[in-house]
């Protein structure tokens, strides 16, 4: 049994050193919340650097690499055209197509890859939201969550509030 | 106008000058910003609806037309195979670039200013390309068949000739599309979160809640976000250059008089900034005032609008300077007659709308006072938004008017499906616009406040700094 205890603060200092210290303590499952990105969240959280540039590239270079096959498969391999006696096989020609689809794949993996595989949505019943005061977090309130074991909960939240936190809630697993 | 000058005065003195009025807090600034979204439906907002649909019927009546009668219902002929289509088409494709160059290429280069204006621009894009991608498709006297331009493997074993520009432009458009529909849905994620939060009834926030795919600003989220937003940025940015570049070379890979030269991508990139910044200013401008945004989108947008519409439209004669040095340079005589032609020809009235309004008019923004007089801009920008299409018709249709043999000369005249199809698409590009004010927020709310909160770091906290930087955060 998991619980899931939120705190609001007020000051980003505050939530940053709320996040270390509740880190220092062994709880691992801590997120921060907020209506914009905050500086220094990366490292309060102890998050490692995103590899969003990686898919990024590689969906990007197989892009290129598919376009310029498709690109000399069907104009000079399966039906070479001639035309004004060019060669069949000209790379200058297929240039425009081949970083067209570079650019699409490399997109695409970046925004079904955000969305799919690093942000694990489509997901609108999290936990989170059934504090009714969370609304605030993506309007002008900085929060804080942790994935606690339940038999932990109270003092994770008794913790929060000597961090300085505004307001405490403990959601438990199935209170839906 | 006490406000305004107030406004100027404050962007005068200092010397960065506002991009953001007063320090608002976030809940303040929420609230404004999303208040033509989740407020009443307006009166003026209705009216304006109801009278572009007039429009919007005209331009449905004119497509069912061409896709039933066929194109002969056009005035195009032989040998102005490509008219008003092909026209419109490099008009409103132009008019989008502008939405990217300001949502990526100034988020690049860190241009602040460009933060209260990148959603209405990145709308304005899909739009216009949306109005763009129609042409090509219905001038394709088949529409139905436009799936024929994809290579699938077709029992005929037939594919596209890749050597040719227009398999490009297939990609390059399609390409286009689709990256600036996922660039602009990225950035509305986290406002789309926030209007779910915002709403008081139920139905706005079951909807925004499910199109916001349960965004709840998590800092582990935030991180893959913006570098994922930010990579989109890049891939995006030559990704316009590139568009235009090959629509270009739908005319500079022939071998017609006026079209075949090598300045035409530059020169048609420029051109398009030009018209898409035009456009820009002609929507911002009543947008604004109607939606109560001059707080976020002050005189120093406007202003700088101004300086890239100047320095644009500067690029712009230099490339028609150009054309004419090199058609007498070169000393083709074809070349030479092609413009020859746009001075003496049938169709000079157009080149001197062209030259009056790209050339002319835009001079009067090197004066401080031009730039940011809303009556001027307005007007200014609505002349380059004629002039540019008067440009494309220039290039297009009165060069296929004149080709190298007298016996194949013809004159084109539009028909009323022409006029339909040009009138039509602008009413139908203002309707989704009118939807977009309504139901989607225009000025980005979350990149409003994070903007907020760097200018106050940077020093220049105002009464309204609710949330001075942490201790915690200095320290590594």
């Amino acid at each position: 049994m998991s619980a899931h205890v939120l705190g609001e603060f007020e000051r980003e200092g505050a939530l940053l050193e709320a996040a270390r210290a509740l880190r220092a303590r062994g709880h691992a499952a801590v997120d921060l919340h907020s209506p914009y990105p905050l500086h220094g969240a990366d490292e309060a959280l102890g998050l490692s650097r995103s590899t969003v540039p990686l898919v990024a590239l590689g969906a990007g270079v197989t892009g290129a690499a598919t376009g310029y096959f498709i690109q000399w498969y069907m104009v000079a391999y399966a039906w070479p055209l001639n035309v004004g006696n060019r060669p069949p096989h000209s790379a200058p020609a297929f240039i425009p197509v081949t970083f067209e689809l570079g650019v699409l794949f490399a997109a695409l993996a970046i925004f079904f890859g955000l969305l799919l595989a690093y942000f694990k949505f489509p997901r609108v019943h999290h936990p989170v939201f059934e504090v009714e005061a969370f609304r605030s977090a993506s309007i002008d309130a900085l929060w804080l969550s942790a994935e606690v074991d339940a038999a932990q909960a109270e003092a994770v939240a008794a913790e929060l509030r000597r961090l300085g936190a505004r307001q405490v809630s403990i959601v438990a697993e199935g209170a839906r | 106008m006490s406000t305004a000058t107030k406004i100027s005065e404050e962007a005068l003195a200092l010397e960065g000058a506002p991009v953001l009025v007063g320090r608002p807090d976030d809940r303040a600034l929420t609230e404004s910003l999303l208040a033509p979204v989740l407020g009443p439906t307006r009166r003026g907002w209705l009216l304006l609806l109801v009278a572009l649909g007039g429009g919007v019927t005209f331009w449905l009546i004119s497509l069912v037309t061409t896709v039933f009668v066929g194109i002969g219902v056009w005035g195009n002929n032989i040998p102005v195979a490509w008219a008003f289509d092909i026209t419109n088409f490099v008009w409103w494709i132009g008019i989008g670039h502008a939405g990217t160059l300001i949502s990526a290429i100034l988020l690049l280069f860190q241009q602040r200013w460009r933060t209260s204006i990148n959603r209405f621009a990145e709308a304005m894009t899909l739009f216009a390309v949306a109005m763009a991608g129609i042409y090509p498709i219905i001038h394709l006297g088949r529409p139905w068949l436009f799936w024929w331009l994809m290579p699938y493997p077709s029992t005929t074993q037939l594919w596209p000739n890749f050597k040719s520009a227009l398999p490009w432009d297939v990609f390059a458009i399609s390409t286009y599309a689709t990256v600036s529909l996922l660039f602009w849905y990225l950035g509305l994620l986290p406002d789309l979160a926030t209007l779910r939060d915002a709403a008081k009834d139920r139905t706005r926030r079951i909807v925004y809640g499910i199109m916001s795919f349960g965004w709840r600003g998590s800092a582990r989220h935030w991180q893959h976000y913006r570098i994922g937003y930010l990579l989109l940025a890049g891939l995006s940015t030559p990704l316009v250059v590139s568009v235009h570049t090959i629509v270009s070379f739908d005319f500079a890979i022939s071998q017609l008089p006026g079209w075949h030269t090598t300045i035409f991508p530059p020169y048609f990139v420029a051109g398009a900034i030009f018209s898409g910044f035009a456009m820009v200013v002609t929507l911002m401008i009543p947008a604004r005032r109607l939606l109560g945004y001059q707080h976020v989108v002050t005189e120093r947008h406007l202003d700088n609008m101004a300086k890239v519409m100047l320095a644009t439209g500067l690029m712009v004669t230099y490339g028609y300077v150009m054309e004419h040095f090199i058609a007498w340079y070169s000393g083709n005589g074809y070349e030479a007659f092609a413009f020859l032609n746009r001075w003496e020809g049938h169709y000079r009235a157009i080149w001197f709308v062209q030259l009056v309004c790209n050339v002319l008019a835009p001079q009067l923004f090197w004066f401080p006072w031009a730039r940011r007089n809303e009556v001027v801009l307005f007007v200014v920008a609505i002349l380059i938004n004629v002039g540019m299409w008067a440009e494309r018709f220039t290039i297009i249709a009165v060069t296929l008017t004149r080709d190298f043999i007298p016996s194949s000369w013809a004159n084109y005249a539009p028909t009323w499906v022409d006029w339909g199809l040009l009138f039509g698409s602008i009413a139908t590009f203002g309707t989704l616009f009118l939807l977009f004010l309504r139901f989607l927020p225009a000025i980005p709310v979350f990149e409003v406040k994070e903007l907020r909160r760097e200018l106050d770091h940077a020093g220049h906290a105002g009464p309204g700094a609710a949330h001075a930087p942490g201790a915690g955060e200095a320290s590594p």
